[in-house]
């Protein structure tokens, strides 16, 4: 039996192809550049790096320091806890912005857009940014860490709420009407009950995403596990390294499990 | 008729339900805030003094020319690392998701690999590469590669088994191998999804990028801690405010291009 070949593509599929090779070939071109230009090290001074730090990384794997791991175990739940704080300041701060932010609830559309734009300032700096700021503005410690979460949160959350906001279903809101109510009452009856379970599964969400940004905010001197992740680093300590890096993995993995979990029981 | 009306008394068993989360959530409250030593005060102050602190940033405009060179690094490192990691992802893909992995033993290894992956922030990995590859672009390219496969495998795997099944049976049926499968069955399903996620890792990658420098490996955020580190303030909101640009800049064009997309 003969292998069975495929058709040749009609006219405007292989015009699409022509089209997706030259995006390809662009692409490629334009990362030939990029190399060429970027200020990569010699290859000898990469070797040099890994052949002077690879062994020792590796038996640093191999022997984890196991002494710091309830100092590690402390400080990552300093790290959840300043996830938990991050997200609750997103969370109430993006609750009410998310509201103005709707074009179904305000009187007209075009209100809505301050909301919107602001959103999208605050969601462009990333957290460590923020907090870099914050530690100048306020000093290092959790706080600072905390309010840049919380800050960046708005942005991201306040976004989503919006979206389900938007999409919610009309027909109670007109049903509260009709029966004479307010606008309070709409949004106490009809609204709330509706985006409420959406709103709680994008927090646990975000809180992810957070608890991720968490550890590494100490790297910058917002509070959590990164400050004491970027001393060992420093001093090339790989076994301590190892030890709290264990500590995140472990911890982001059955967080995010748990969280996942409640999120379907949510849905 | 003028009496308000009355809405149904809840249950027991629903009231109970909605005192325990909401005891649940306040007692996680409780013991964060009294862990970490945050308060509604540090709250009120914290921002209090942000805001201060942000109206003492006046652009320096005369620093503007020589931020130009490591903007455009920023940009290079955020595009390498993309393509290298989708390139890496998309092989990934196929056999991280339940209907195109060859078998069972190749799909819980690569999903858990890929748990791994995703448990560590893009910026850890640069913060550990630093000091192995050398301070510059490097360790960044490597880092945003490994957080690229994180991403596009878990967002392309999620499309990947919600494709329609019927075409993949046609083409099993009539004898296909898994590549051929997967190229005339899956592809054209999530090919544009595929397509319009790579971009969307591209705007992520730009913003992790601008902060890569912190931990040295490339890009503005190098500059950015050295203004900071000599209280150079004007200079520091100029960096600012030149990412809030560039960002908005990616995100608006990627935005344009994922809507032709789909």
């Amino acid at each position: 039996m003969a292998t069975p070949t495929v058709p040749p593509q009609p006219a405007p599929q292989r015009r699409n192809a022509r089209l997706r090779l030259a995006a390809a070939v662009g692409v490629a071109v334009l990362a030939v550049v990029t190399l060429a230009t970027l200020d990569l090290p010699s290859v000898e001074r990469v070797a040099t790096g890994i052949t002077s730090n690879v062994p020792p990384i590796l038996r640093g794997l191999v022997t984890p320091e196991w002494s710091l791991l309830p100092r590690a175990i402390a400080v990552m739940f300093e790290t959840l806890f300043m996830a938990i704080l991050g997200t609750i300041v997103g969370g109430l701060f993006a609750f009410p912005i998310s509201f103005l932010a709707s074009g179904n609830l305000m009187p007209s559309a075009v209100l809505a857009y301050p909301g919107k734009v602001l959103l999208v300032a605050v969601r462009t700096f990333p957290e460590i940014l923020l907090a870099i700021i914050f530690v100048a503005a306020t000093g290092p410690g959790p706080t600072a860490g905390i309010m840049a979460m919380g800050i960046h949160s708005i942005g991201f959350l306040g976004k989503i709420f919006g979206d389900v906001v938007e999409g919610i279903d009309p027909g109670p809101n007109e049903a509260i009407r009709a029966v004479g109510g307010n606008g309070l009452h709409v949004f106490l009856w009809s609204v709330t009950p509706q985006v409420l379970p959406e709103f709680a599964s994008n927090l646990l969400f975000r809180f992810e995403i957070n608890l991720r940004a968490a550890t590494v905010l100490g790297l910058v001197g917002a509070g959590g596990i990164g400050l004491i992740l970027q001393q060992r680093l420093q001093f090339r300590l790989w076994g301590e390294v190892t030890v709290i890096l264990l500590v995140i993995i472990v911890f982001v993995i059955v967080v995010d499990a748990l969280s996942a979990r409640l999120r379907r029981a949510l849905a | 008729m003028q009496a308000s009306a009355a809405l149904p008394a809840r249950s027991a068993a629903q009231r109970l339900r909605t005192t325990t989360t909401l005891g649940l959530i306040l007692g996680a409250i409780a013991v964060s805030a009294w862990q970490t030593e945050f308060s509604l005060a540090s709250l009120v102050l914290g921002t209090v003094d942000f805001v201060e602190f942000f109206a003492k940033l006046v652009p320096d405009w005369s620093y503007l020319p020589e931020i130009w060179g490591p903007l455009l690094e920023t940009v290079q490192i955020a595009y390498l690392g993309t393509l290298f990691g989708a390139l890496l992802a998309y092989p990934l893909l196929f056999l991280a998701s339940i209907n195109t992995a060859p078998n069972r033993v190749v799909l819980m290894v690569t999903r858990s690999l890929l748990t791994v992956l995703r448990s560590i922030p893009d910026l850890l990995f640069a913060a550990l590469l630093a000091p192995v590859l050398s301070i510059g672009p490097l360790p960044g390219v490597v880092a945003l590669t490994l957080f690229t496969i994180a991403v596009l495998t878990k967002l392309g795997s999620e499309s990947v088994e919600a494709v329609d099944p019927g075409p993949l049976e046609a083409l099993r049926a009539a004898g296909a191998t898994r590549n051929q499968t997967i190229q005339f069955a899956v592809l054209p399903q999530v090919g544009a999804t595929l397509t319009s996620f790579l971009l969307y890792a591209f705007e992520i990658n730009v913003r992790a990028s601008v902060v890569l420098g912190l931990v040295g490996a490339g890009g503005i955020g190098q500059d950015l801690l050295g203004r900071l580190n000599f209280f150079a303030y004007g200079d520091v909101s100029l960096i600012v405010l030149a990412t809030f640009a560039l960002v908005l800049a990616i995100d608006g064009a990627s935005i344009w291009l994922r809507a032709r997309l789909i």
